[in-house]
């Protein structure tokens, strides 16, 4: 069997872990100056079509290595698990199809922090989101 | 008159039929069925079923002393073992911070066979500990280049600490491979 199958029949759970939680946390916070806290902050992104392409655009998301159909997984988990209240009412989760198509469009060609702050800072002035999204980026010493 | 070549053929075609049997066949290819299952071990059959080849660490790791290299949680261990500066494999020593941040793999337990999710946390904010060159180890299991950097080892993981000053490597299990 080939490891990008393996992969996919580890659960979202284990995914996470082996992909994302060495540097997320293994519950989705670690050195918040320094890497994004997950944990009832990711989900307030997805009140943005920009923020839900994002999640899944950043490259360390979109190259990792798993299949469409882990990813598409993996990513449900870390909003819906994570983002625990900070995800909108009406939000869908992830298909393999969208994750598929996301993924192929890395954000590779833009600043990834000027893109960040600029929808944080529309998610705390419209969508009432926690300004604890400020944390990352502060001086990490 | 035919040509060098069909009358070859023609030789090699009465030939097999005279001197082979298809009951002859038929019962060798038979017992070679019968046999086969008696072989699952070849690595073919191993990795249809999803189960990779033992590494050399995976072969000689053991359970039972977290103060050797070869102790199975430190299957991608590379660094100085905390267990052998006051602390455990688990735990930092008295004065040292673990890291926030790490790298997270897996090691196969041979006690029951079983993969477990690890997380390879240095133990920072303490001058390097020094002990015995058998406390330096040098493991790789699933490890990749610094170009992956989320799965390297050579990396000094205290960057996210107050001080990135590097005392020893920690291996902590953080759960079961589901």
């Amino acid at each position: 069997m080939l490891h990008a199958e393996m992969t996919q029949l580890r659960t979202a759970r284990t995914n996470y872990l082996l992909n994302c939680g060495g540097c997320h946390g293994l519950e989705g916070v670690s050195n918040s100056r320094l890497v994004p806290d997950l944990r009832d902050q990711v989900g307030f992104f997805l009140n943005l079509p920009e923020g839900r392409g994002y999640v899944a655009r950043l490259p360390n998301v979109a190259f990792s290595k798993t299949t469409d159909e882990a990813l598409a997984g993996l990513l449900n988990y870390v909003v819906f698990s994570l983002g625990g209240d900070s995800v909108p009412k009406v939000t869908k989760p992830y298909t393999v199809r969208e994750v598929s198509q996301l993924r192929r469009q890395p954000l590779t060609e833009v600043s990834l922090a000027r893109m960040r702050q600029r929808m944080v800072s529309v998610l705390i002035n419209q969508y009432n989101a926690t300004t604890e999204l400020r944390r990352y980026g502060e001086d990490a010493y | 008159m035919t040509s060098p070549f069909d009358q070859m053929s023609e030789r090699l075609t009465r030939n097999l039929a005279r001197f082979s049997s298809r009951r002859g066949f038929l019962s060798k290819f038979g017992a070679a069925l019968l046999v086969s299952p008696v072989f699952p071990l070849l690595p073919v059959a191993r990795a249809a079923k999803g189960e990779s080849p033992k590494t050399d660490f995976e072969r000689n790791a053991q359970a039972t002393d977290d103060t050797k290299c070869n102790y199975w949680k430190y299957c991608a261990s590379d660094g100085i073992l905390c267990s052998c500066c006051g602390g455990g494999h688990h735990t930092c020593p008295p004065g040292a911070e673990p890291s926030p941040i790490s790298w997270i793999g897996t090691c196969l337990n041979p006690q029951d066979g079983k993969s477990y999710v690890i997380a390879y946390r240095d133990c920072c904010g303490k001058p390097m500990c020094t002990a015995g060159k058998s406390c330096l180890c040098d493991n790789s299991d699933r490890e990749l280049p610094t170009y992956r950097a989320s799965l390297n080892n050579d990396i000094i993981w205290c960057f996210g600490n107050s001080s990135a000053t590097y005392h020893c490597s920690t291996a902590a299990l953080v759960g079961a491979v589901k």
